[in-house]
């Protein structure tokens, strides 16, 4: 077995124990990615001789008997939406192609001091629009289980580069679902943590209201694992909540007897796969046998969640994304005749058609004599939305709904076909328009062999139950099975 | 409901080709179609109280970038200041 | 009132805040510094950057709230104001909307020794915006942003001032409270105060005209010249048959007008929206209170109190009163026993101003208040001479002297004020000027001058003139 196919949780004790060096196992990935890197296309920019630098950093304060963490030596990918201090920053777009930040996003400063290792910056939907990762200016990643389909997205390159084995750990983000949609389509494991629980300073932007940081990994441990190094509390994120964020990885016993497990029937609606359906319903059984308890709750609102995610997404985008006007950072049109000439055609050249659609769509939402009729209409909703979940946890104590409604689907199929794009979003929204935290694990495969995804959602700052409940579906399941590449 | 696209893109301070334009259009109004479904909700939205935030003291950081560091990205930059086309207001 | 039309003025003025650091990270807040040296990623809106709101932008705020008067808006949020500009790095500017900080409150003005209350509509706290520097020489703009994120309230006034007079008076007021509350450094000269003025015209009885917003106005004195401008450019308009354009227009100082920027119909959009990297803002109700506890007495009160408490004219009590300085110098005489404010306050107006207008101040000298109290008191007694209060008072200032009693004595300096003394001395000069008498008594009064005149030179200069005029006058009678 390769050092890269462990999980990080293995690699970790390993390193402890000294049965393996940091450097060999940054190099065993580096080895897998000159492998199959070609094939998956997952990172934009690779850290290989910095990652190795912190490797050998590793291994001298280990040699010298220093206590390290848990993560100390692991090699894991970062989103390229978190800014990296002197690595290239680009947002899969143009705009930002030679972007190379002057500081570190709090999760990166966090992982570097537990000493992790950075393998490099991975694809993403440009600026983490979309849900396939087609919308990358640089390149299209693909599925490791079918190489034809999209991995989702937008973290599409997290998602791939672990479930290919080149990154034992990832960071993505999740702003409607863009960690757990590719974790579904990928076969891993993406934890979408509570809003507030990681500090989102550093992360470019999308939807500051629903944007989150959160871990990938090929198990449930390995995400706790993630996790706990990168949840809490930050001065620079005034939205950062301040709490203790117990240990997750501690608490995962895999003892689910007497959860209540609600199951919302407007989740397994008309729009979901029957197949995505049924190998929910039978995980979830799976779960009722080591004595978890089924609910049938409704969440009345679900249909209109959608809408309400586009308005007050695309709203927050329209203003977040002004910044990039070719002034400060980032590209500038070639001749800018005037101001006026430099920022349209810097914009209209640096943004891809996704990135501007939605620009247009937030610009509108937000325009006068449109405000009332659709952003505060969708806010208000968004309450709506909360209260039902809040009633919804007075009964249960998670929610298992499918992540995706379909399968991996074949790279081109949905471009030029917003709606349906957005379609593979349904079940996702809802936790972010909530604030909540959710962990998409793999449940089955379809008869493509591709993976389905159950999502667990939780109560906010509970990313200890759903996690437990993910991982006791895992010992049922089991865990990942590496596609052959 | 037809979205002025001309109108919004130039808020926006996009410039959408009259090529791109019907297609926008089309795309838009699906989208807003989509939206339009929305139900009405009577209720204020109020500021949220339970939702505060700590404020920052005022003090000092001592961490400090130099100038070249701040302006390593800029396009353009002449004696210290980023540089844009002439305007005046 | 113009040519039967009345002029109604409404006043938005933008104050910086003196705190540490700037309202959404922690650089510096300071001015005239080397360009983009005080900026930081947050400032500068790099993408990832999130702001925190600096807690003194808020007390700093609910403080000048609570100094005009007004209702405290203990739970509010802020907003985004979105357009495009390059002065403006993250294409939007976080301020308030909906929900101000401070609300409806007013403001006493003293104009011509009347008081005129001036309704304050809203206070609100925003950040600035960077600087668009020029050169004839250069195809292009330069940016510098070190004043982006510097903190700024806006305090907008109703439209209750009738004229360019009143608007002043308001101005003056608003930037001596900024100043006595020490939130602002309000130097003009380097923009620290701000203003945007409204003005529309009306026939008395009519309702209010269309009004427009002038930008552009960097002091008090162009925002006279502007409003006297536009009140007489919009009254020419209606008189002449036209009608006035609700727009937008830019005063031009030098050329003496105003110019229009934009109109209505393409008035900006500016897409305000609920800060979401911000959550509520929560002042606890006790921190409320305890700022309005800690506010000290306000000049407009100040002023007031002069006037009526210690006779002095309004003029005086505000020239006093406008530096905050000689204002607490002045009530620290009165409290370290003082009798004599009016006396008093020449004193501050004429020798303390002097030092303190080279750039002096009182600290930086010997002179207490004590000191001063003491001084002016021998002086209103005639236990010293004016001119030998000027040699005192620089024997302090010069020479660093801490004992009045002791300048006094060693320089001679004390009046003769014993009748006794002055009558001996009376009756030898009067003896040895008989001419002079005789003169006084034919009729020639201007003999009494040369006579006194004799007795204080033989006195050395130490007589009391008073007391010694009195005297002779009784010996000549």
């Amino acid at each position: 077995m390769k050092l890269y196919e462990y999980k990080a949780y293995e690699q970790s004790e390993m390193l402890k124990k000294g049965e393996i060096s940091a450097r060999e196992l940054t190099e065993s990935y580096f080895e897998r990615i000159d492998e199959v890197e070609s094939k998956v296309d997952a990172y934009i920019t690779l850290n290989r001789e910095n990652a190795l630098l912190s490797a050998d950093d590793v291994d001298k304060k280990r040699a010298s008997g220093e206590a390290l963490d848990k993560l100390a030596g692991i090699p894991i990918g970062i989103k390229d939406n978190i800014s990296t201090d002197g690595i290239k920053t680009t947002c899969a777009s143009k705009m930002l192609e030679n972007y190379e930040p002057v500081f570190n996003a709090t999760v990166v400063n966090k992982l570097k001091s537990k000493g992790a290792v950075i393998t490099g910056k991975l694809n993403m939907d440009e600026f983490a629009m979309g849900s396939s990762t087609e919308n990358s200016y640089f390149k299209k990643t693909k599925n490791p289980f079918d190489l034809d389909c999209v991995p989702g997205g937008s973290s599409g390159g997290s998602a791939a580069a672990v479930a290919a084995c080149e990154a034992s750990l990832a960071l993505g983000s999740d702003t409607g679902g863009s960690i757990r949609q590719p974790a579904s389509l990928c076969g891993v494991v993406g934890l979408k943590p509570t809003y507030g629980s990681v500090s989102r300073y550093g992360l470019v932007a999308f939807a500051s209201s629903l944007d989150q940081i959160g871990p990938f990994g090929r198990c449930v441990k390995d995400v706790a694992l993630l996790q706990d190094a990168i949840a809490g509390h930050d001065k620079m994120d005034a939205t950062s909540v301040k709490m203790d964020h117990a240990s997750t990885f501690d608490s995962l016993t895999g003892d689910v007897s007497g959860l209540r497990i609600g199951i919302p029937k407007e989740y397994f609606g008309s729009g979901v796969n029957d197949d995505v359906k049924a190998s929910v319903m039978q995980s979830v059984e799976e779960l009722v046998k080591k004595g978890a308890v089924i609910k049938e709750i409704s969440l009345p609102s679900t249909d209109y969640a959608l809408s309400a995610y586009y308005i007050i997404a695309c709203a927050e985008a329209s203003s977040n994304l002004a910044r990039f006007d070719g002034v400060k950072y980032g590209y500038r049109c070639d001749k800018p005749k005037s101001l006026i000439d430099m920022y349209e055609r810097t914009r209209s050249e640096g943004f891809g058609r996704e990135v501007k659609r939605r620009i247009i769509l937030g610009t509108f939402v937000l325009s006068s004599g449109y405000y009332d009729a659709y952003y505060k209409k969708a806010k208000l909703l968004q309450l709506r939305i909360k209260d039902e979940f809040n009633r919804a946890f007075e009964g249960v104590d998670v929610i298992a709904t499918p992540t995706s409604p379909f399968e991996a689907f074949k790279i081109g199929e949905k471009v030029g076909d917003p709606l349906s794009m957005y379609s593979a979003d349904i079940c996702t929204v809802t936790v972010n328009i909530a604030g909540l935290p959710a962990v998409s694990v793999p449940c089955g495969y379809s008869k493509n062999g591709l993976p389905y995804g159950m999502q667990l959602i939780g109560r906010h700052f509970d990313e200890k139950t759903i996690l437990n409940a993910a991982y006791a579906h895992e010992m049922c399941f089991g865990v990942f099975k590496a596609p052959k590449l | 409901m037809n979205v002025d696209i001309k109108h919004v893109a130039k808020l926006a301070r996009l410039k959408i080709d009259d090529s791109e334009l019907s297609r926008y259009e089309s795309e838009m109004s699906d989208i807003i179609g989509m939206v339009e479904s929305m139900p009405d909700i009577d209720d204020e939205w109020l500021v949220d109280e339970n939702n505060a935030m700590e404020l920052r003291k005022d003090e000092l950081s001592d961490d400090k970038l130099s100038r070249e560091q701040i302006l390593k990205n800029a396009p353009k930059v002449v004696a210290g200041c980023v540089v844009v086309p002439k305007t005046v207001d | 009132m113009i040519k039967g039309y009345e002029v109604v003025i409404g006043l938005e003025v933008h104050a910086e805040l003196n705190t540490k650091t700037k309202i959404y990270c922690s650089c510096k807040n300071s001015f005239g510094l080397e360009v983009n040296t005080q900026v930081c990623p947050i400032c500068l809106g790099m993408p990832g950057t999130l702001p925190t709101l600096n807690e003194s932008v808020v007390d700093y705020a609910i403080k000048m709230g609570h100094a005009l008067n007004c209702g405290i808006n203990r739970i509010c949020k802020q907003d985004r104001k979105n357009y495009f500009y390059p002065d403006l790095p993250k294409s939007y500017q976080i301020s308030q909307a909906d929900i101000p900080l401070c609300h409806d409150g007013y403001l006493d003005v003293l104009v011509n020794g009347d008081t005129k209350r001036i309704g304050i509509e809203r206070i609100h706290i925003e950040e600035d915006a960077g600087k668009l520097l020029h050169s004839d020489k250069f195809d292009g703009s330069l940016v510098d942003f070190n004043r982006c994120g510097v903190p700024l309230i806006e305090i907008v006034s109703r439209p209750d001032m009738r004229s360019s007079e009143e608007a002043k008076a308001y101005l003056e007021t608003i930037k001596s409270i900024l100043k006595y509350i020490d939130i602002s450094d309000c130097k003009m000269q380097e923009g620290s105060i701000r203003c945007d003025v409204n003005v529309s015209v009306h026939k008395p009885g009519e309702p209010f005209g269309t009004r427009c917003e002038m930008k552009n106005v960097n002091s008090f004195s162009a925002a006279v010249r502007g409003i006297d401008y536009e009140a007489n450019r919009q009254i020419e308009l209606l008189e002449s048959g036209g009608t006035v354009v609700q727009e937008t227009r830019r005063w031009d100082d030098a050329k003496g007008e105003s110019i229009s920027m934009r109109s209505k119909e393409d008035a900006q959009d500016y897409r305000y929206f609920p800060e979401p990297d911000l959550l509520t803002i929560v002042v606890p109700e006790e921190k409320v209170k305890m700022l309005k506890d800690t506010l000290p007495e306000l000049p407009n009160a100040k002023i007031m109190r002069y006037v009526s408490d210690y006779s002095l004219s309004q003029t005086d009590a505000a020239m006093i009163v406008d530096v905050p300085e000689k204002s607490k110098f002045f009530d620290d005489c009165i409290s370290a026993g003082c009798t004599a404010p009016k006396l008093l306050s020449n004193w501050i107006l004429g020798e303390i101003s002097k030092f303190m207008n080279e750039g002096v101040s009182i600290e930086q000298t010997s002179l207490t208040a004590s000191m001063l109290a003491k001084l002016v008191n021998y002086i209103s007694s005639g236990k010293i001479s004016t001119a030998a209060g000027k040699t005192v008072f620089d024997a302090i200032i010069n020479e660093n002297a801490d004992d009045i009693d002791k300048v006094i004595e060693e320089k001679s300096l004390a009046q003769i004020s014993d009748i006794s003394m002055l009558e001996e001395l009376a009756k030898e000069v009067l003896a040895a000027n008989e001419k002079s008498v005789q003169d006084y008594k034919n009729g020639k009064t201007n003999a009494l001058g040369y006579l006194v005149g004799q007795c204080m030179k033989a006195s050395k200069g130490k007589a009391n003139p008073g007391a010694m005029k009195e005297i002779v006058l009784k010996y000549l009678a």
